[in-house]
């Protein structure tokens, strides 16, 4: 018997392949070593997200009595860190059990096992071998290994922690360094960042990084630099100021988890070299998600496995990337989408930018939300609008309606035209799109 | 019960037409054929005759307006019929009308399916290679983004025009560049100020027939490997006998012009020749040769080109012929010609000569795949047994799609036709015969 399709790897790429295979008819088999939905539902995107709303939970309670409530001791407050992590696993089985069931109505086949490429049309798992006509290797990636320090846990290795560290140090960089070491201080924890190189977040607006820094520095969060940091006697020395710290977090960037195989890849900077087609360079291999290098992101990955599906099927995907927003879940969030400023600098486009900030707007006055702004970045002639950028309590979800504005071209007009509710946060789009 | 009479189908290729005259008023009673309207479409101006006996109850439209195919035209009382019957009669589909039950009165003509040949043959104007109509106009708004819209406004393109590549064909601000960039060169837009327009300019829409033909030119270009052949004959012999034949046939009102002649020499090569008279079918891979000779004759009326047919040209006398093409002629004028007389053509003649111009490369009437051209007859100076004399020299231009027609076969044909039109008497060696 031979598959169409086998996908290795089950996180965001590896299952919304599956998925959309059984759904197009492709006989498909997936083949994951430990968990079903990877990374972004069993340590990354939902079980931070479950957790770090506890943690905002806490600092919503703690000024409780801001908003009118009596009876609550601000200093009794402590945070139930197995009732957090169990709250989480809740979470995620619903996922998991959700994308279970999904193979199954769709016919996708799921086998719990290390697979191993053999050639192209063949892998081997469970000590069978699969033949099939097509492979998609989705197995992502994982923090690149430090060597500033001995002992060090990761993201994954987090939630089997019995206890939380009381002053944790936050080695690398990224958005997800930045959201931990918010939780542990919205939690009273004193985290310390060990930035690896600065900017923090390169693929972000400069505009995004520097208000998130500033804000790191309010909430008196340090930021160390590690070239110019020392190690001394179990704590960190910069700027002639001793940091201590009781556990290291490797939040460094990333590196691909490559499955065994007999067959050889080409690569780039250790990621599986593909084209616009996700083809890797063996015909009828291909690659989606962390482990291709691209996006880092797990909708991106999802995109990716979409469009695999369809070169499977022989449709061939637009030449030009798509723009996809990039979500950072700190406090307030961040979210952009489009291009950045220097990017539209670098393509020489005559722009402007309409920024817009919160603390004008009424819902966000009335929720003590209004920590934030937009940026709306447009081209001179027609006002198309290039690029979004918000900090907003709920950024990641108000840059939906900046995503379908740049998928169909809109302007700034088409934003102010747009009837926006009142009162609404989203109103920011409106005013912001009011220009000239 | 009510019949609601739309605008049929009446041919391949209609989209719409213009309602030219009402025949009939509100309340009149008519009878099934009977003419409710003249409408001009892209090909005619013919009758719409009425499928139903009855009362009109509505008539839709005022003369002038365009009526999309399958929208209301009239609406029959008819009586006696109800019930079950008037809801079976009111689904009908809007083409089936007019072809069942109609009489056939002056009709035949309309319904059935149009040639697009017969009407390509005219002399070239240099505006060959515009860019080819993506589509006729959508009355819906084209979708596109907000930027292509504004883009395309501002470089003067008609949005409905481009091709749209974003989802269900949407038109994004990349089609408008590459739309921009590929009619650059031959379509260079100058934004004109309305005001200054009626001093210096004056616009007028297209009409039907200017709409077909320039699809019909274009089309013809596009899909032809168009070669030109030109030669001149003496015709002394011709000229003496056209004048003796119409001084013979003085008493009976028939006048010869040079046209029946010219339209014998070519039925009778065409014989000899029938790649001449072929069509190709590229979809198909094949030839398909035509066993008869219907022979379209451009003509010219105020407005525009057409190109009405002469059917079996091959078996009519210089008499019948005579009288064949000044029956159209007057129709042309007149705008009565069919939809019947405009198709079916398997060779085109154009005399534009009898305007003037002396060679000319005529535009082949697709998928027809040659067109002879007859120039101005003028005294030329000849050498005739080595002596300079005055003759009665004929140019003449022929197109040929070189796809299937060589040249040695095009040269063959021209000197056999050039033998009959130097030697009219050779006409009638073959006259009557099946050889």
């Amino acid at each position: 018997m031979t598959y169409d399709l086998i996908v290795i790897g089950s996180g965001p790429a590896g299952y919304v392949a599956a998925i959309r295979a059984g759904q197009t008819g492709l006989k498909t088999l997936i083949i994951d070593k430990k968990y079903v939905g990877g990374m972004c539902l069993n340590w990354g995107c939902i079980p931070t997200k479950s957790l770090l709303e506890s943690a905002k939970m806490m600092k919503k309670v703690r000024s409780a009595h801001e908003f009118g409530i009596a009876g609550i001791d601000p200093d009794s407050l402590s945070f139930d860190w197995p009732q957090a992590l169990k709250r989480t696993n809740q979470v995620v089985e619903k996922l998991t059990r959700g994308i279970e069931f999904l193979w199954k109505k769709n016919g996708v086949e799921f086998l719990k096992a290390e697979a191993r490429i053999l050639s192209p049309t063949q892998v081997q798992a469970d000590k069978r071998v699969f033949e099939t006509k097509n492979i998609l290797i989705a197995t992502g990636s994982r923090p690149a290994p430090q060597n500033l320090f001995e002992d060090c846990i990761d993201l994954e290795e987090l939630s089997s922690l019995k206890e939380l560290p009381q002053a944790p140090l936050l080695y690398g960089r990224g958005g997800n360094l930045i959201e931990l070491a918010q939780f542990f201080a919205m939690i009273g924890s004193k985290p310390v960042i060990l930035a690896s190189k600065l900017p923090m977040m390169p693929y972000l607006d400069e505009a995004l990084e520097s208000y998130i820094q500033k804000k790191l520095k309010k909430d008196k969060i340090p930021v160390l630099l590690e070239a110019e940091s020392q190690i001394k006697d179990g704590m960190i020395v910069y700027k002639g100021k001793e940091y201590p710290f009781d556990k290291v977090l490797n939040i460094s960037y990333r590196k691909a988890i490559l499955p065994p195989m007999d067959i050889e890849l080409e690569l780039e900077n250790g990621f599986i070299k593909t084209d616009r087609s996700h083809n890797s360079s063996i015909a009828g291999i291909y690659a989606a998600g962390d482990v291709s290098g691209k996006g880092f992101l797990a909708h991106v990955a999802s995109a990716q496995a979409m469009e695999v599906i369809e070169a499977i099927q022989g449709i061939v995907p637009p030449q030009e990337e798509r723009s996809y927003p990039v979500n950072v879940y700190t406090d307030p969030e961040l979210a952009q989408i489009g291009l950045t400023e220097s990017e539209i600098k670098a393509k020489g486009i005559d722009y402007k930018v309409s920024q817009y900030p919160l603390t004008t707007n009424g819902k966000a006055l009335a929720e003590g939300t209004s920590e934030g702004f937009i940026r709306v970045l447009y081209e001179t002639k027609y006002h198309e609008v290039l690029g979004v950028q918000i900090a907003a309590e709920h950024a990641t979800d108000l840059i939906s309606e900046a995503g379908i504005l740049l998928e169909l071209e809109g302007t700034t007009y088409d934003l102010a035209r747009t009837i926006h509710a009142h009162p609404t946060i989203s109103e920011i789009y409106m005013d912001a799109g009011k220009v000239e | 019960m009510r019949y609601i009479f739309k605008f049929p189908d009446i041919g391949e290729g209609l989209e719409e037409g213009k309602i030219i005259e009402w025949y009939v008023k509100k309340g009149q009673s008519i009878e099934s054929g009977d003419p409710l309207v003249k409408m001009e479409t892209d090909k005619v101006v013919t009758d719409i005759p009425s499928p139903k006996s009855g009362i009109l109850a509505v008539l839709y439209g005022g003369i002038g307006d365009t009526v999309k195919v399958g929208s209301a035209l009239v609406e029959i009382d008819i009586p006696g019929v109800d019930g079950e019957a008037a809801v079976a009669q009111a689904q009908e589909q809007p083409q089936v009308p007019s072809q069942e039950a109609v009489d056939e009165k002056d009709f035949a003509g309309v319904v059935g399916t149009i040639e697009v040949a017969g009407d390509g043959a005219y002399l070239p104007s240099g505006d060959e290679g515009r860019p080819a109509k993506a589509d006729t106009p959508k009355a819906r708004k084209a979708l596109a983004t907000p930027v292509a819209r504004a883009m395309a406004k501002d470089y003067g393109i008609d949005i409905n025009e481009v091709t749209g590549t974003g989802p269900a064909g949407r038109v994004m601000k990349k089609d408008i560049e590459t739309h921009s960039k590929s009619s650059a060169s031959i379509n260079i837009h100058v934004p004109m100020p309305l005001a200054s327009a009626s001093e210096r300019t004056r616009i007028e829409p297209l009409s039907q027939i200017r709409k077909t033909i320039a699809r019909n030119m274009l089309r013809s270009k596009q899909n032809t490997a168009h070669m030109s052949i030109m030669d001149e004959v003496e015709v002394s012999e011709l000229v003496a006998a056209r004048a003796r034949l119409n001084e013979a046939l003085a008493d009976k009102g028939i006048r010869l012009s040079y046209l029946p002649f010219i339209i014998k020499a070519i039925t009778l090569a065409l014989k000899d020749h029938p790649i001449l008279n072929a069509e190709l079918d590229m979809d198909n891979e094949r030839i398909i040769y035509k066993n008869y000779y219907n022979i379209g004759i451009a003509m010219d009326t105020p407005e525009g080109l057409v190109v009405p047919v002469i059917k079996d040209a091959d078996s009519k006398s210089l008499i019948e012929l005579t009288k064949d093409l000044k029956d159209l002629m007057e129709r042309a004028q007149e705008r009565k010609l069919t939809l019947n007389d405009l198709k079916d053509g398997t060779f085109s003649i154009t005399s534009y000569g009898s305007i003037g111009g002396y060679f000319a490369v005529p535009v082949i009437a697709y998928p027809q795949v040659a067109i002879f051209g007859v120039g101005r007859l003028s005294e030329k100076p000849i050498v005739k047994n080595h002596e300079l004399a005055i003759g009665q020299i004929l140019p003449i231009s022929m197109s040929v799609d070189h796809r299937i027609v060589d040249g040695a076969e095009v040269s063959r044909f021209v000197n056999q036709v050039l033998s009959y039109l130097k030697e009219p008497l050779l006409l009638l060696a073959h006259e009557g015969g099946t050889q």
